[in-house]
């Protein structure tokens, strides 16, 4: 494999053949040649093993919940708690390295305490044949003959430890901590040295980022016979979902996101998500929620194996529904309205289902929240003094209107919305809504910088042979940029209408602007909203 | 698919025919089966809108489950849910769905229904043929949960809906206080399909809204012609 370096092309991985006839990584294309003239050579594509990596580590989610990526081809997996499952570490190593060989991955497995001694351990090129396991305690000496480059370094750290002739990690165990720091010019390089050689003898400990975060609950059903059908996939879904509600209940605990794992047997892995508003564990109603999305499942050539998380877990306060009406409390029946909020969810997506929230502000449009619906309806008691009357409907962008007839200081008598000309029969007003001036704390933009440097420089006098008018053009176009800034940057006082218009129709129109507010220039007019 | 017959069935199936002297206004409008409320040109979506929540049953614990489709509420703006108090009395609990394809609107609705989870279903939809109507009515009869269904002006043709309504905003009422300003909101509903008082379908109500004592009432044909602002009718002014 090959890839473009800065000085020609370069190998960038090769296979063992190749290895032995001397060719390793990052030797230049040519003198790999000069070494085997009958190299086969490839360009590299780094994007689709990165893909294929990622795939690999959803597929080794089947063995083990915690799976890390390191760099571009390396796999770490949490064991512990796992090997049992499948008969010791011994077998398991075995196990995996079986099902690799079979679908054609080359691979070394080695397994030791710390991350950082197994990576080193399975980058040994003298023990890369058969799974290594390392046991506790004789990491030490296990790694004394492992390949600095094992030590997980950046290539300039590494390639600078070969010159000191550290090539063997065994070499750094004896060299003086404080005289290896010395040697690299930088303090980071000579930390991140000292770091990696303690995290792979476990001295400090190497926290992992795992592409799934560890489920609060999970539970797994093996398929002896691999299901090729829906039904079966179904009727998983129920055993697993009686025992996962049933865990959970035994803690006292629901939970808003349940994932579904199917593992076909051809390696790939499908999966599907469901969340609700609030902490569930009613498995019928959990099943109702995967229900429209099985279909969507392919088996493929059969899945031997599902698995079902619970994620964001809180507890549920267990309450039995009021016998009657009476003694209901006052509202809605929230739990309900959370199912049909998830099944709703489940179907058009997440954000499909919002509540309004008040929320304190002068400006019509802030004054009301739209939330995603988590559970619980917002408070409306005691929003009821609001000041002025507001139009029943409001658009999300208030509209520009052009006015025909201004009055100063008054509503218009005639205006042009949505091309339609629309007679003003009656109105009142106005409103006056100050702009929240704490919201726009930043400065306006100073008038010396509109005379600034840029303006100044299209002076005529500067370049005779320049085009006058052009420039003048120029600086126009300029000075009215300038001006349209100022105007965005300071919010201006609105004057609110309620008008209505010969057909009946009630509107509720603004002026953006007093005149001669100088904030910018005349008052621009806006429909914002609909009076029912 | 013998479509007469369907049609039939439907009036014979879900809704019991009342007798003429006991049909009134505003015959079950959100209180059973589905309603479809049509505005009478583009523009009076607002007018429908305030014409339903003015007509909702004063109940204390309200519960909506409101619909809408994104291209009609970038036509006509969202509902602010603080203002609708001033139509329906107090605020209801308001659950809102939005989405830009009618199969999934109607989809939500017939969920709401199916759920028993909220008291009334509004949407505000594009179109629904009479088998999307037919659906909902049928859910509507047998989970109790009544269905308002806000249709553009373009709403024309087959429903298997309980009633359509057409509904037009009307210049408001003299303002006792001031002649230029704005007086209580008018509304002009026509009952245009009635399938429960198929008497009374044609009939026109010309309806005011009081803010204050917030209710709706009728008014006669000749008071809806308000006087044009700039002459104040001193009789009204004086009994004020």
């Amino acid at each position: 494999m090959v890839e473009d370096g800065p000085k020609g092309l370069r190998i960038a991985a090769v296979n063992p053949p190749a290895r032995a006839l001397g060719v390793t990584e990052g030797l230049s294309f040519t003198d790999a040649r000069a070494r085997a003239p009958q190299l086969e050579h490839e360009d590299i594509d780094r994007a689709a093993d990165a893909q294929a990596l990622a795939a690999l580590a959803e597929w080794m989610m089947r063995w083990v919940p915690l799976v890390a990526l390191h760099g571009e081809d390396a796999m770490i997996l949490e064991t512990t708690g796992c090997d049992h499952l499948y008969g010791g570490e011994a077998d398991m190593a075995a196990a995996i390295s079986a099902k690799m060989t079979a679908s054609g991955f080359a691979h070394c497995i080695a397994l030791a305490s710390t991350p950082g001694a197994a990576f080193g351990l399975a980058h040994d090129p003298a023990r890369s044949e058969a799974p290594f396991i390392c046991a506790p305690g004789r990491e030490k000496a296990d790694l004394a003959g492992a390949p600095v480059t094992a030590l997980r370094l950046s290539a300039d750290a590494s390639q600078l430890l070969r010159r000191f002739g550290l090539t063997r990690i065994g070499q750094l165990y004896t060299v003086d901590r404080k005289s290896l720091a010395r040697r690299f010019n930088s303090r980071e390089a000579a930390d991140a040295v000292l770091l990696r050689l303690d995290q792979v003898l476990g001295l400090k400990t190497e926290p992992l980022d795992y592409v799934y975060p560890a489920p609060d609950y999970a539970v797994r059903l093996p398929c002896p016979e691999p299901l090729g059908d829906l039904e079966g996939v179904k009727e998983g879904l129920t055993r697993l979902m009686a025992k996962l509600t049933a865990e959970l209940a035994g803690h006292g605990l629901g939970a808003r996101l349940f994932d579904l794992r199917a593992f076909r047997s051809d390696g790939s892995v499908v999966s599907l998500s469901v969340s609700a508003a609030r902490a569930v564990r009613d498995p019928a109603h959990i099943h109702r929620l995967f229900r429209d999305r099985l279909e969507t499942l392919d088996p493929g050539f059969g899945i031997d194996l599902l698995l079902l998380e619970a994620r964001r877990t809180s507890p549920m306060a267990e309450s039995s529904p009021p016998l009657s009406g009476d003694l209901a409390g006052e509202g809605a029946d929230e739990a309900a309205l959370s199912r049909l909020a998830d099944r709703i969810v489940a179907k058009l997506g997440e954000g499909a289902v919002t509540v309004s929230a008040p929320f304190e502000s002068h400006l019509p449009e802030r004054a009301e929240r739209r939330l995603p619906y988590r559970g619980s309806l917002p408070d409306w008691r005691g929003q009821t003094a609001e000041t002025g009357l507001r139009p029943l409907r409001l658009f999300n962008q208030p509209e520009p209107v052009d006015v025909m007839a201004e009055v100063p200081e008054g509503p218009p008598l005639r205006f042009v919305w949505r091309r339609v000309v629309r007679k003003v029969t009656r109105a009142d007003g106005p409103e006056r809504i100050a702009p929240e001036w704490w919201l726009s704390l930043a400065a306006p933009s100073s008038a010396a910088s509109l005379k600034g440097a840029t303006l100044d420089w299209l002076s005529p006098k500067m370049d005779p042979r320049a085009d006058a008018a052009q420039i003048e053009k120029i600086r126009t176009q300029l000075q009215e940029d300038a001006r349209a800034e100022t105007r965005q940057a300071l919010p201006r006082a609105r004057d609110y209408y309620r008008v209505e218009d010969d057909t009946g129709r009630r509107y509720w129109l603004f002026r953006d602007g007093l005149y001669g507010d100088e904030r910018g220039g005349t008052p621009r007019w806006f429909m914002h909203g609909l009076f029912s | 698919m013998d479509f007469v017959r369907l049609q039939s069935s439907a009036r014979q199936g879900s809704y019991p025919v009342l007798k003429p002297e006991q049909a009134a206004f505003p015959y079950g409008l959100a209180r059973t089966g589905v309603h479809e409320v049509a505005e009478a040109a583009f523009g009076d979506h607002a007018a429908l809108t305030g014409f339903v929540l003015a007509a909702m049953p004063r109940s204390h614990d309200l519960s909506i489950l409101w619909v809408s489709m994104h291209s009609r509420s970038m036509d006509h703006g969202t509902i602010r849910q603080a203002v609708t108090q001033h139509l329906a009395g107090r605020v209801p609990a308001i659950l809102q769905v939005r989405t830009g394809k009618l199969f999934d609107a109607l989809w939500s609705v017939e969920e709401g229904i199916r759920s028993s989870a909220v008291s009334l279903v509004i949407a505000e939809l594009t179109d629904a043929d009479f088998t999307a109507t037919r659906r909902l009515t049928l859910a509507s009869a047998r989970y109790g949960v009544p269905v308002i269904l806000l249709m553009p002006y373009t709403r024309e043709g087959a429903t298997a809906a309980e009633a359509r309504w057409r509904v037009s905003a009307q210049p408001s009422s003299q303002n006792i206080f001031d002649p230029r300003a704005l007086g209580h909101r008018r509304w002009r509903a026509v009952l245009e399909r009635s399938r429960r008082a198929p008497d009374h379908v044609g009939r026109v109500f010309d309806l005011e809204y009081d803010d204050e004592a917030l209710s709706l009432s009728l008014v006669s044909r000749l008071a809806t012609r308000s006087s044009p602002p700039g002459a104040p009718d001193y009789e009204i002014r004086q009994a004020g």
